[in-house]
């Protein structure tokens, strides 16, 4: 069967064209677990877009060379949240409205939350696993990674494992995370992997190969590819809790200007960067790394307040 | 009292500066917020009425009344928002009321967070000011979640004739209005963003004022009964039916906020932008209360365009039998 183009939801417009949230199922030739790959909720985050453009062609290749190869169904939702996307905004631009802020129960009436139950209806449907790409927001730069609440941890680690990311964080729950897309579809006992990749606004292709790479592996690992990846080695996840996690933040208001670049292992007293003060001219602040361990997120954004995030560094061994 | 609760750095100058009003040293203390968002400028027009309002009474220049409790105001919560003028700080674009308890430690929007609950954790009552959410314009009622004795009995002495009681959702746990489960707690809610409605907030003004006679924070020596008999009706979430629209363009409304309407009344219509012909009348489905009406005009299908407190009469007003 060809590769079938739906459309889960369709909202006429004051202007005419629809909003149209599209899904691509690539139909499977037996029973294995249905994977589907979510991305877009946030419209400024176009690490995802990349990777499923590459998981399409990939797929839509194999059905001409293995025909044979699909053997659980595979959905991608390529652009689940059109408007932010085509205004390059997290949030939906007409109602200023975070999308991944509104799913779960009790929510008041509004076409948002029709949305994002229409997504989470479908999705519950039609998977068995869900990955849903997201990348950092407009000031942090994040190594590939995937988040993982503690309740969800025996399910989703042996899949995470397979994902080809630098680091996965083990980390307990928090309110803010119930009314997530990726929380409401683990609590309904389907696992799903958020995978956070780069910084929004940009897409850092070799990060994006990585998790392309990560998805092909994973996919056979659940069965539902039945052809081994065409990739190189799988990387084995560095594993962390959060007191195995060091944030450095700023003490002051100011301009960060770095010194590191992600993904570097730092020795304890490395310089990070320095914070100055743009009007004034003065160097604020010199910043160290407080403990030897690897850089998973680093500040893009110069601009500075007092208790930004500067960096996270996932604690070598005998430093935890 | 005007006090400072916290200065935070700004790296162009020009610090973030939080403030608290407070006014009497004995009782319960009551704490009233605005400013959540940027764009709720009823709250804050209100907070500034009631800061004046108080302010009198310690002077001496409202002879008919005496302060006898404990009344501490947060004008503005989201300073950064509202220097910049807009609902959310632009800087982080995060929902300020998604940010509690807050850390004190954190970002600056947690740090707000954390500073307020501090300041207001061991009030004995609670009011939220806020307005309609965007796009919408509220009429001014009270929203509880799951009300008890002394909440309910807030709402009565309020004297704000609606509630509405509804359903608490996964986001709202990071609210500051779910911080406050301890304490007994309402939002008031009226009007639009970005406007002020200096007669929807009268009558909120007038609820409080009510509230902190009924309570004792606020004695009038007149010893006058109260004028009206508003007696509160609380409305369950089952209650409220959202209108929608079932197509997109230009909506027209034709009744106002607020008003009683009968079921097949017409409530506005939805208009093709280009044509200018009438795509669909968008009524009433049944007769009730209409709380929340569209105010921005350009709609997208199936977004609500009112909010409607249906008039089922309850068992209790059947009793006795």
């Amino acid at each position: 069967m060809p590769v079938q183009t739906q459309c889960i939801l369709s909202v006429k417009s004051p202007l005419g064209p629809p909003i149209e949230i599209l899904k691509h199922v690539f139909p499977a030739q037996s029973n294995k677990p249905r994977v589907s790959f979510v991305t877009g909720l946030h419209g400024d985050e176009l690490e995802g877009l990349y990777i499923c453009h590459r998981l399409m062609r990939y797929l839509k290749e194999l059905k001409t060379t293995y025909p044979n190869a699909i053997q659980g169904e595979i959905n991608i939702y390529p652009a689940v949240n059109p408007q932010a996307l085509e205004n390059s905004t997290r949030l939906w631009p007409f109602f200023s409205l975070d999308i991944n802020r509104t799913f779960g129960p009790g929510q008041s009436p509004s076409l948002a939350v029709e949305t994002s139950q229409t997504l989470l209806d479908d999705l519950q449907s039609s998977s068995d696993i869900v990955i849903d790409f997201h990348s950092s927001n407009l000031h942090l730069m994040e190594l590939p990674q995937i988040r993982i609440i503690k309740d969800f941890e025996k399910k989703l680690l042996p899949l995470a494992k397979k994902s080809n990311v630098d680091l996965i964080w083990v980390h307990p729950n928090a309110d803010i995370f119930e009314s997530t897309l990726g929380f409401n579809l683990n609590r309904s006992k389907i696992p799903t992997l958020v995978i956070e990749i780069g910084i929004c606004h940009r897409i850092h292709q070799s990060m994006g190969d990585q998790i392309f790479n990560g998805m092909l592996s994973l996919l056979h690992h659940t069965g539902t590819l039945n052809i081994t990846p065409p990739s190189e080695k799988i990387i084995e996840p560095r594993q962390v809790q959060p007191d195995q996690v060091a944030m450095v933040q700023a003490s002051h208001s100011g301009l960060f200007i770095k010194q590191v670049e992600i993904g570097q292992t730092l020795e304890k007293g490395d310089k990070l960067g320095k914070l100055i003060d743009p009007v004034t001219g003065n160097v604020l602040e010199e910043i160290v790394t407080p403990c030897p361990g690897l850089l998973f997120t680093l500040r893009e954004h110069p601009l500075t307040h007092k208790g930004s995030p500067l960096v996270r560094i996932a604690k070598s061994v005998g430093e935890q | 009292m005007k006090e400072k609760i916290l200065t935070l750095p700004n790296p162009f100058g020009g610090d973030l500066e939080l403030y608290k009003n407070t006014w009497g040293k004995s009782g319960e203390p009551l704490s009233i917020v605005s400013g959540l968002q940027g764009d709720h400028l009823n709250g804050m027009f209100l907070n500034s009425h009631l800061t004046q309002f108080l302010d009198s009474i310690v002077e001496g220049l409202h002879p008919h009344y005496t302060l006898t409790g404990q009344v501490q105001t947060f004008p503005v919560v989201n300073a950064n928002s509202v220097r910049s003028g807009s609902r959310l700080w632009p800087l982080d674009g995060m929902n300020m009321d998604l940010a509690f308890p807050g850390n004190p430690d954190g970002e600056t929007a947690e740090s707000i967070a954390s500073t307020i609950w501090q300041h207001t954790r061991d009030s004995f009552w609670g009011i939220i000011l806020q307005s309609a959410p965007p796009h919408y314009e509220d009429a001014p009622h009270i929203q509880v979640y799951k009300p008890d004795g002394r909440v309910k009995k807030m709402c009565t002495d309020l004297r704000i004739e609606t509630v509405r009681r509804q359903k608490e959702s996964s986001t709202q746990k990071v609210n500051l209005f779910h911080q406050w489960q301890d304490i007994s707690s309402v939002i008031l809610s009226a009007g639009s963003p970005r406007t002020i409605n200096p007669q929807q907030c009268e009558t909120l003004f007038q609820g409080i004022l009510n509230f902190m006679k009924a309570e004792g924070i606020l004695k009038d020596h007149r010893n006058k009964k109260p004028d009206s008999k508003t007696k509160a009706r609380i409305y369950k979430s089952d209650e409220e039916i959202s209108v929608r629209t079932t197509t997109a363009g230009m909506f027209l409304k034709e009744v106002k906020v607020g008003s009683h309407l009968k079921q097949g009344q017409k409530i506005g219509e939805v208009r093709d932008i280009y044509s200018g012909k009438r795509l669909e009348e968008v009524t009433a489905p049944e007769d009730g209360l209409l709380v929340t009406l569209r105010q921005y005009p350009i709609v997208y299908e199936k977004e609500p365009m009112a909010i409607i407190l249906t008039a089922k009469k309850s068992w209790r007003e059947y009793l006795p039998f």
